[in-house]
């Protein structure tokens, strides 16, 4: 008998699937590493973008220095993005937050579980016993 | 006899879920870090400051890299993958299930959709492998984390950038870009969190994402009773639940809040469309907000690492379970935890 004979059925991923993504994966995450650092060190510093911690300035050359206008308007969409997809997402929340709020009122209230039914019937509350395992 | 339980997820999944999720909440630490560095002038100073943030970002970027080709390469050479693809595209149903739940909410029906249920509570084949959020989360996650990894890939190569535009500001550009587009992700994993972790029946969080499949009997008890509902009522809610869900989904709400306003009002870090003078804390309830916004994902940090101990708790349980039936076999129960036949074919 094997240890998992009794456990469902499960159509998993085969280890050879598994261990060939493995492999592609960190392949293409070194090749993207390898072009990311750069052949010439003088770029990377003469173009370095950090967070200005100490201050702004940074940037203030963005409306002289731009001269891309697809950029602006990708900026400019992005951030439509973000207040749609923002405002979507709080509906999502409220709507599953009311939700929560209903399921929550469908359960047992905390204590309320081994009271009422097993009283009724005249015998000792025994928890545990056909609650799913969730009655405590 | 309640069939809340049931598993979804392989072990691939479930190993691949929480490291994507520690990848993800180390690159969300970092790059909110550096994006609403004013509000979290405390992050930058512990991650040590500019050049410290911005290297462990890197490095979780390349792992974000790695993990993103690692599934999409597994789903389309195996046939699982892509038999999943399939079950997880949109349907008619999620429609359904989001009209159903607005009238849920306003008490129009008694039940949610199937499809938006998070857990079984009829036979397993009835419900879908996803909840239409779940659908969501996969395929808005993934074009996102996609284009965030092209994006940062492209700010981080300096001379990539250089050859296509041939100026700075089309880097600073892309900073901004990719920041904005963090946000959307930080939005919709404060969602996530919250979605996952304040079910009233699975608080503090839902294990379908840490147990596999493999390791979640589907019966437990007398076939024959197969429930007619989802089993919901014969659960006991959690004493803490109700203060908890309420503080936690007022600070998600805030967070998610504070990070749409800071993005709009910072005009994305660190390019402004017009020049920015100054600097600092823009405003003390922006300030709280993010810093609330943050402690959300630490939240979902912790529920994370705690779901992974359930399932190590889960698995010891398993095995004390199963071992007085081996040495029922005749056999001597002399190996302590290791099993006769370790049958680890399935992932």
């Amino acid at each position: 008998m094997t240890n998992t004979e009794d456990l469902p059925e499960v159509n998993g991923y085969s280890r050879v699937s598994v261990l060939v993504s493995a492999v592609v994966g960190l392949v293409v995450a070194g090749l993207a590493l390898f072009w990311a650092q750069g052949f010439r060190l003088g770029y990377e510093s003469l173009y370095r973008v950090n967070p200005s911690v100490e201050g702004g300035g940074i940037g203030a050359d963005w409306v002289f220095g731009n001269t891309i206008p697809a950029l602006d308007f990708l900026i400019a969409l992005i951030h439509a993005a973000d207040v749609i997809m923002g405002a979507f997402i709080l509906v999502m929340v409220f709507i599953h937050w009311a939700a929560f709020q209903r399921l929550a009122g469908q359960m047992r209230d905390p204590g309320e579980d081994v009271g009422e039914a097993v009283a009724a019937d005249g015998g000792s509350p025994a928890p545990g016993e056909g609650q799913g395992g969730d009655s405590s | 006899m309640s069939n809340l339980d049931h598993g979804k997820f392989t072990r691939v999944t479930t190993l691949f879920h929480s490291l994507l999720g520690l990848d993800v909440f180390l690159l969300f630490f970092t790059g909110y870090a550096i994006m609403f560095n004013d509000e979290l002038w405390w992050m930058l100073t512990l991650m040590g400051g500019a050049s410290g943030v911005t290297a462990i970002h890197r490095i979780t970027g390349i792992g974000l890299v790695a993990l993103v080709v690692f599934w999409i390469t597994l789903q389309v050479i195996s046939s699982t993958g892509r038999s999943n693809f399939a079950k997880i595209l949109p349907a008619k149903d999620d429609v359904d299930a989001f009209i159903q739940d607005i009238q849920f909410v306003l008490g129009r029906v008694d039940e949610r959709h199937p499809s938006a249920r998070q857990f079984a509570g009829y036979k397993a084949d009835e419900v879908p492998l996803l909840s239409y959020i779940g659908k969501g989360v996969v395929f808005i996650f993934s074009i996102e984390l996609t284009l965030l990894a092209i994006s940062g890939l492209l700010i981080w190569s300096k001379t990539g950038l250089a050859a296509m535009f041939q100026t700075k500001a089309a880097a600073m550009a892309f900073v901004t870009f990719h920041g904005l587009l963090g946000v959307i992700m930080l939005m919709g994993v404060m969602f996530h969190i919250f979605e996952h972790g304040m079910h009233p029946a699975f608080y503090p969080v839902e294990t379908k994402a840490f147990i596999p499949r493999s390791m979640v009997p589907e019966h437990h008890g007398d076939d024959d009773e197969e429930p007619d509902t989802t089993g919901i009522e014969r659960l006991s809610l959690s004493p803490s639940w109700r203060t908890v869900s309420t503080v936690f989904g007022a600070m998600t709400v805030i967070g998610i809040v504070s990070v749409l306003i800071g993005s709009i009002f910072d005009e994305g870090y660190p390019v402004p469309r017009e020049i920015a003078i100054g600097g600092g804390p823009s405003s003390i309830l922006l300030t709280v907000g993010i810093n609330l916004g943050m402690v959300v994902l630490g939240v979902g940090l912790v529920l994370s690492m705690y779901g992974n101990v359930l399932r190590i708790r889960w698995e010891q349980q398993l095995e004390q379970e199963r071992e007085p039936t081996t040495a029922a076999d005749g056999g001597e129960p002399q190996t302590d935890g290791g099993q006769p036949e370790s049958d680890d074919t399935e992932n």
